[in-house]
């Protein structure tokens, strides 16, 4: 338990450091996929199975394609990869090998693979802020009661179900199963270990099925919002508005 | 036996490194990104606080509400993900670039 998470904590933090140096946009997706799988694994340190498996399906798989498709739709550059003011870089016929800066492109071409190159100079304010931010946590974390400084052992519970070698479950649901023995049907309890699927699920449907519920309706409006936002925009069909069109008129006319 | 200090620490400085990530980037994407790593701390903290109370004879629905927030918080990352990304590909799409900095049509 202690070995996997000084493990993963320290293959999280090469991660975190990959994501907020790098300046090449997919590099710093890769330290942030790293940062993700690897928390997955402190979570399986802290008894949490189904919250690592989520971890994996959720960030790992499907946000880390998102943000891999989107990399792909835009142009990473921003103002100090140029050189030039932002209000220049924004033209759609903007081209920076015109404007000099064939120095930077050629280091590039030269060590493509070379994680060290392509690293962002640290800002100082940026630095001071998260700093104080880390301390301030830090000091919140000293501040705890005492008994912060061990986790417990988990509850156990008798079970008559439990095969030998296998460790205790920790909770009794009050739920019962039916199980065919014999002639007839006999009520068995249901027990659960901690931070498994049962438990979890037990803990959604009878602890909280309201937010359950809410989350699923937030999570539909997203992505009817998603879908709105960014669809290419039809024009000409009758009944139709393209907002950003209209909004580009505007402009024109200013 | 591990401490829970320990772990809650290194959670705060996945956060801050995730605050510097927002503060010292320029690009809408990389600004997102680093928003997913403070998302992520906290889910770590919540998931440690939830195997504390475990520890302390919570009870079942109790020692897992840590775990299911964390549940909760990866839907609405998930949510703010996938609309912050479309509001970038539209503000591209308008603006042809992502740059922090050029966002100033507020300005004035």
């Amino acid at each position: 338990m202690g070995l996997l998470f000084l493990a993963s904590a320290a293959v999280a933090l090469i991660g975190t450091v990959l994501l907020i140096t790098q300046k090449n946009a997919v590099y710093a997706l890769l330290g942030l996929l790293i940062a993700f799988g690897a928390s997955a694994g402190v979570f399986l340190s802290l008894d949490a199975p189904f919250i690592a498996v989520s971890q994996i399906l959720i960030y790992a798989g499907a946000l880390a394609v998102m943000f891999l498709f989107v990399l792909m739709f835009t142009d990473t550059r921003t103002e100090e990869d140029t050189g030039l003011p932002a209000a220049v870089g924004a033209r759609p016929d903007f081209d920076p090998k015109a404007f000099g800066n064939k120095k930077k492109k050629k280091k590039k071409v030269d060590e493509p693979s070379n994680l060290l190159a392509g690293i962002v100079l640290p800002k100082p304010m940026a630095v001071v802020v998260s700093l104080s931010m880390l301390v301030c946590i830090s000091f919140a974390i000293i501040k705890l009661p005492v008994s912060y400084s061990n986790f417990g052992e988990l509850p156990t519970v008798e079970s008559a179900q439990v095969a030998a070698g296998e460790s205790k479950p920790n909770y009794d649901t009050g739920l019962t199963y039916r199980v065919y023995e014999g002639n007839s049907f006999e009520e068995v309890p249901r027990h659960v270990k901690f931070g498994s699927t049962e438990a979890v699920s037990f803990t959604i449907f009878e602890g909280f099925p309201l937010a359950f519920e809410v989350v699923s309706l937030l999570i539909f409006a997203a992505v009817l919002g998603a879908v709105l936002l960014a669809r290419r925009h039809l024009t000409g069909i009758p009944g139709t508005q393209d907002v950003v069109q209209e909004l580009d008129k505007e402009q024109d006319h200013a | 036996m591990l401490d829970p200090r320990l772990i809650l620490f290194f959670a705060a400085v996945l956060f801050s490194a995730g605050v510097y990530g927002v503060l010292s980037r320029r690009h809408l994407i990389m600004l997102l990104m680093s928003l997913e790593l403070m998302l992520n701390a906290i889910n770590i903290m919540l998931v440690t606080f939830s195997r504390y109370w475990a520890g302390r004879s919570a009870g079942l629905v109790g020692a897992h509400s840590g775990q299911f927030f964390t549940l909760m918080v990866m839907a609405v990352a998930a949510a703010e993900v996938g609309i912050g990304l479309a509001i970038i590909v539209a503000i591209y799409r308008r603006k042809h670039t992502a740059d922090a900095d050029a966002m100033t049509d507020l300005k004035n």
